[in-house]
């Protein structure tokens, strides 16, 4: 089996035990209303890191996108707040934010060519300081106001009591493995990310496919944020922070290499699962919010840590593999 | 169609005003397997990045099928279906072998690919060159000598009729290497034209066509196949001047007690049954092609790399394996092939560096003492002559010579008992070889019994006591001081003795 596949098996195995582990202690975790409600959780984590995974398999990192979906939430309340314009244009807004926003990103890490982790740290503050900009405020001070048109909160509505957002992530998702998989973008996705150099002598513009990785994710930030508006209700100046963090360890989970060229959507679907019911499970105990986190963390560890010995002792057993053929060949191929 | 595929005529090329091509003229035929030989520093790969557009030239002409053509990047280079091989592979280690092939030639249909069509087309190029290879199978997981082949149908789906191989056979099993040599018949029966450039003196008189070989930037023979003669290539090669540089008259023998000793030291697949003896005070010279096994030996026996069998006695006592800090405080010191990434801390300055070896002697409780660290590197600088003069100069700064000074001096400072040192004159100017020659000639003589790894033979016989030649993980054939000249050493390297020449 291939060692791809192997890691596969160990991410749809480690998500199942951790559901059985919750399902067998606790008798409200395999109810349908939970259930839901853990695939909801997933959703929006899942559907911006279908871009952040091409963003990673191109070998980037994008840190900018919890601020990102801020801003565009926030874009959106305000529009809503002043002008009251239809909902269609809301949508749109927030899509064109999202959009604008990852290209900027891509603008600044593909052709001014400032390394990925500078480049979206920056942006982060600036999106997040953006979302001060455009906060609502009354007589100076900014107020939470409630977005009030059923046409928006319709987003955070379910059919058949499957969460519209759900139905999304299943959309980009599919779209997503299909485009790496099947499409020139995806090959060159990950011949930028694995080989760049070779890539650019074999034609591609690897700049380009940066650019492009960055602004798919941003327009993904964008329909992440039309669902959050829908969900919550209102938009908070701290909507999306540390979002950023619950996206990079789903991709890591499912399978992406930080050095390119490895990973796809299905892997990090299996991510963002892992982390809902992760976070759903824990909150079944009642243990205080601190000792939530610290779980949280010390599993997200594990996981990290038990990926990189894996890659580890894999690469040692192909390099033994190849050692051993050579010698097979040095003790009988002396002329 | 022209007699030449490829003309060069008259190329010239210096780097900071020092010539490496002095007017070379080069011709390649239609469908020929030309090779390509000359020493380190010839101006073999000059040439062949001068052809593949990496390097501008500085003069002459560039003709392919008798049109003049200028090859100022990879791209054009590729247009004039020019196309490389070189032994880093640049393939997509994550992608099949069917998607490096195609890679950049995609067949798409409304966005989507054509991958059924695209498999078919690269298997039909996989069978008519009779490569057994799986157009689904991930290029990493393939041996390095497959991963070639996949490299060669990607050149030859870009069209390439002209293929350059550099070294291909460097990294490939005897078993590995024939069945290169099979593709390479193959690809010259289909009109494909091959320059192979290669150190082994065997490889060439099997499969040349024609031989040219370039000696200090200078072509000195165009041989046809019938005679191409080993041993007159060697001397070719060599020049005849040169051939007197036997071993330096300047070094006193040494005493016969020995410091390292290794028995039947094994490695599986990388060398095997090493035993050699290293006397107080001596030079012994590492050679061998590269691949051939000298440098893993060497990292073995200092405690860098792991081995599975056999023994390393220093005066007599057994060294731990694989444990580097032993073998420092029991006066051992490497000095690595690598000098850039591996010899040095670009961004400390001289004595800082100096200092990082010395730091158990050059410490208290923790904290550096400053004046006993400043007094050892203007020591060092001093001793050894290192330019500019101020131990303050960050390494990184110094020129080539001067930093191998600088990664000398990290060691000479400890008192070395043995001192392994990889390519020490890798790059640098004449000058300063001569200076590093000297420090290794004074250091055996004040009783530092030194192992010389290296390729430039001239260096070998100039400061070794005695060569042991390697080849394909196994200690081939030893020469003491005085019975020995470059061409034996050369011919050695490709596995042929005296006699048998």
């Amino acid at each position: 089996m291939r060692q791809e596949n192997i890691r596969r098996l160990i991410s749809v195995i480690s998500l199942l035990v951790l559901s059985l582990l919750f399902g067998l202690t606790s008798s409200d975790f395999f109810t349908a209303y939970n259930l839901l409600n853990i695939l909801r959780e997933a959703s929006i984590t899942g559907i911006i890191a279908v871009g952040v995974t091409f963003v990673i398999i191109t070998a980037g990192i994008d840190l900018s996108t919890g601020a990102l979906v801020g801003f565009a939430s926030m874009v959106c309340a305000s529009l809503v707040y002043y002008y009251h314009p239809p909902a269609a244009v809301v949508m749109l807004v927030a899509l064109l934010v999202g959009l604008i926003g990852g290209a900027l990103n891509g603008f600044i890490v593909a052709k001014l060519r400032v390394p990925e982790f500078i480049g979206t740290l920056s942006t982060q503050y600036l999106f997040r300081s953006m979302v001060f900009v455009f906060a609502i405020r009354e007589s100076g001070v900014i107020t939470n106001k409630i977005i009030d048109d059923p046409n928006i909160l319709i987003m955070g509505g379910s059919i058949g009591g499957v969460y519209l957002v759900t139905f999304a992530f299943l959309i980009v998702a599919v779209a997503g493995q299909i485009i790496l998989k099947k499409t020139k973008l995806g090959v060159y996705i990950y011949a930028t990310g694995a080989n760049s150099k070779s890539a650019q002598l074999s034609g591609i513009n690897t700049a380009k496919i940066r650019m492009i990785v960055f602004t798919i994710t941003g327009f993904l930030c964008g329909i992440g944020a039309i669902f959050e508006i829908g969900r919550i209700g209102s938009v908070t100046t701290d909507l999306g922070t540390g979002l950023e963090f619950q996206i990079i360890a789903a991709t890591v989970i499912g399978g992406c290499a930080f050095s390119g060229g490895r990973g796809d959507v299905f892997g990090t679907v299996i991510g963002a699962l892992f982390m809902s019911v992760l976070q759903n499970g824990i909150l079944k105990y009642n243990f205080p919010t601190a000792t939530q986190l610290i779980i949280q963390g010390v599993v997200i560890v594990i996981v990290v840590v038990f990926d990189s010995v894996y890659n580890r002792i894999a690469q040692k057993r192909l390099q033994e593999q190849a050692r051993n053929e050579a010698a097979e060949l040095l003790a009988g191929g002396e002329a | 169609m022209a007699e030449y595929l490829l003309k060069m005529e008259a190329i010239e090329k210096s780097f900071s005003g020092t010539p490496v091509l002095k007017k070379v003229d080069f011709e390649v035929r239609p469908g020929e397997v030309h090779a390509l030989m000359g020493e380190n520093g010839a101006g073999k790969s000059t040439l062949i990045k001068i052809l593949t557009g990496f390097f501008p030239k500085d003069g002459g002409k560039i003709y392919m099928d008798g049109q003049q053509v200028e090859i100022n990047s990879r791209n054009d280079a590729t247009k004039y279906g020019i196309s490389a091989i070189y032994q880093e592979l640049s393939l997509i280690p994550t992608l099949s072998v069917m998607q490096n092939i195609m890679l950049g030639k995609e067949r798409t249909q409304t966005c989507l690919l054509r991958s059924k069509e695209m498999k078919k087309e690269a298997q039909q190029l996989i069978d008519r060159y009779g490569f057994g290879l799986k157009p689904d199978a991930i290029v990493e997981t393939l041996p390095i000598a497959q991963r070639q082949t996949v490299e060669i149908l990607k050149a030859l789906n870009g069209k390439s009729r002209l293929i350059i191989m550099d070294e291909p056979t460097a990294s490939l099993s005897n078993k590995e290497s024939e069945s290169l040599f099979q593709i390479i018949r193959q690809l010259k029966e289909q009109g494909v034209s091959i320059i192979y450039i290669s150190h082994r003196l065997e490889e060439v008189y099997r499969l040349a066509d024609r031989l040219t070989i370039l000696r200090d930037g200078a072509r000195v023979a165009v041989l046809d196949r019938k005679e191409i003669v080993p041993k007159d290539v060697a001397v070719m090669m060599i020049g005849k001047a040169l051939n007197e540089a036997t071993a330096s008259e300047n070094l006193r023998p040494p005493k016969p007690e020995v410091v390292l000793k290794t028995d039947r030291l094994t490695r599986k697949g990388v060398f095997q049954d090493i035993s050699f003896e290293l006397h107080k005070g001596e030079i012994l010279g590492f050679s061998g092609l590269v691949g051939s096994g000298r440098t893993e030996v060497m990292r073995a026996v200092y405690g860098a790399d792991n081995y599975d069998s056999g023994t390393v006695l220093l005066n007599g006592k057994p060294l731990p394996k694989n444990n580097i800090g032993k073998s420092i405080s029991l006066g051992f010191g490497l000095v690595p092939e690598d000098r850039i990434s591996q010899g040095f801390t670009p961004l400390l300055s001289i004595e800082r560096n100096v200092a990082l070896t010395n730091y158990d002697t050059l410490s208290a409780f923790g904290f550096v003492r400053v004046p006993q660290e400043k007094r050892l590197g203007a020591k060092m600088v001093k001793s050894l002559n290192i330019k500019p003069g101020n131990p303050l100069v960050h390494v990184g700064d110094l020129s080539g010579g001067n930093q191998q000074k600088a990664v000398l001096a990290k060691w000479l400072s400890r008192g070395l008992n043995v001192l392994i040192i990889d390519e020490p004159t890798a790059g640098i100017d004449i000058g300063a070889k001569d200076e590093i020659y000297k420090i290794l000639e004074n250091l055996a003589e004040n009783g530092t019994s030194i192992i010389l790894i290296s390729s430039d033979l001239k260096e070998v016989l100039r400061v070794s006591h005695r060569i042991l030649v390697m080849r394909k993980g196994k200690i081939f054939t030893e020469f003491s001081e005085g019975s020995i000249t470059q061409e034996d050493l050369l011919m050695a390297e490709s596995g042929i003795t005296k006699k048998g020449a």
